[in-house]
């Protein structure tokens, strides 16, 4: 099996290609001068991706064969004449034949025609608490994404600095779902919002078994997120942004970085987290990777699991190193690579 | 009509298939850039914004004149015309 990781950075996408994930042919930059933001692949084989400028503009490229690449001319965009403006897609999403799309400005998009056309979850994007969203210092972004297989009506969608929503008509009505979360920004008027999540996983085969990379902290749910509960033994600061999980073991991975102010590694020495009882203890994981004078961060969706076995976990950080495991964390390869700040990290099984 | 000359800013020629200049027919800079969306109708939504209007750091330049200067979007055009797309540039 080979394996493919599209990594995007704020100057280009970057196609990394392995047959063993230990030796990386790596091509480059697609989109040259633009954001690339998030990557995801259809039933059909193409592949979507995510980019935006901040002059022009974001919009979704769609190709067969990762080198002709076309514009989706129903990229997500909120109508013209809207107040709100569409500055990036942060996250795209695949359940079944459906995609979602969270950007930025927050909201959700839904995709029934393969990522041709999209249409705004408006229950969502229009909820009775957005008169008090407002932006954290990464935006007002929709980013946490979540469907349940057994049953899709049932979404998860993740605000910043708002908190999580879930739906389970499909969309049609939502409600905040951060019970047991500390609160970050509490609203005078919506005490059910003012959550700051940053990442969420969920079991592949229960979907109400949730977990959250929050800003306060590491949280879990076991209810689809009626009720939270921390799960901090072991790691080294509550801090950070991605998450991810190993959809065979259920082991979850996580990257604290040293609290909201400094938003490094703690020490300057890069670890990743690494816990195999779905978050009851963490373990440092490090072989490989710098353990000294290391301060860049690691984003929200430069973390990624792959589906193998034992199982693949990448990632990359906001001074372009990229760095992999193929042995769910034991170790650590760091890429002969110095890229563009690293935005985001997809992988795929080909 | 007049042929007018629109020149695109390098990043986004990738998104037309390496074309830095088109040729289209129009009386005035809006009509030709009507016409360019016609022929590349993906330009649309990085040239304008939700508003309708210029994103706030695209330029459009008639021959040499920044459209916001003049009446802009409805000034005439004549044959030979270069209408420039381009990037705000500001800061280092």
């Amino acid at each position: 099996m080979s394996t493919l990781a599209i990594v995007g950075t704020v100057k280009g996408g970057f196609l990394l290609r392995s047959d063993d994930r230990r030796h990386w042919d790596v091509e480059g930059p697609l989109f040259k001068g633009w954001k690339v933001t998030a990557a995801e692949r259809t039933a059909a084989g193409d592949y979507l991706v995510a980019t935006a400028s901040d002059v022009y503009g974001p919009s979704l490229h769609r190709s067969r064969d990762l080198s002709q690449w076309q514009q989706v001319e129903g990229s997500p965009a909120y109508a013209e004449g809207s107040d709100r403006k569409l500055n990036q897609v942060w996250r795209l999403f695949t359940a079944g034949d459906t995609f979602y799309a969270g950007v930025d400005e927050a909201g959700l998009f839904r995709s029934v025609d393969g990522g041709e056309t999209w249409q705004p979850v408006t229950a969502l994007n229009d909820h009775r608490t957005r008169e008090a969203w407002f932006p954290g210092a990464g935006g007002l972004c929709a980013h946490g994404l979540l469907v349940d297989p057994q049953n899709p009506q049932r979404i998860w969608c993740g605000i910043s600095a708002v908190g999580v929503f879930r739906s389970d008509d499909g969309g049609d009505t939502w409600h905040a779902k951060n019970d047991g979360v500390q609160v970050i920004i509490e609203d005078e008027k919506h005490k059910d919002i003012g959550f700051c999540v940053h990442g969420l996983v969920a079991d592949p085969d229960d979907a109400n078994r949730i977990w959250r990379q929050d800003h306060t902290g590491m949280y879990r749910t076991y209810d689809g997120g009626e009720q939270w509960e921390r799960i901090e033994s072991g790691l080294s600061s509550r801090f950070g942004f991605p998450i991810a999980i190993d959809p065979k073991t259920l082991a979850l991975f996580a990257v604290p970085l040293e609290s909201d102010e400094y938003r490094s590694p703690v020490d300057g020495s890069l670890a990743v987290y690494r816990s195999t009882d779905h978050g009851d203890s963490w373990q440092r994981t490090q072989e490989g990777l710098p353990q000294q004078h290391f301060y860049a961060g690691v984003l929200r969706a430069a973390l990624a699991t792959d589906a193998q076995d034992p199982c693949g976990v990448y990632f990359g950080t906001t001074s372009g190193t990229v760095h992999v495991s193929a042995n769910a964390g034991e170790s650590w390869d760091t890429l002969p690579v110095t890229l563009p700040r690293v935005l985001s990290v997809s992988v795929f099984d080909e | 009509m007049p042929r007018v000359t629109i020149q695109l800013p390098s990043v986004l020629t990738a998104i037309v298939g390496d074309i830095r200049e088109v040729v289209v027919e129009g009386d005035s800079v809006s009509g030709c850039l009507e016409a360019l969306f016609v022929v590349h109708p993906e330009l649309r939504l990085h040239v304008f914004d939700e508003s309708g209007s210029f994103r706030q750091h695209v330029l459009c330049f008639h021959n040499d004149t920044n459209t916001r200067w003049t009446d802009g979007m409805q000034q005439e055009t004549q044959d030979g015309d270069v209408i420039t797309l381009m990037q705000a540039v500001s800061g280092g």
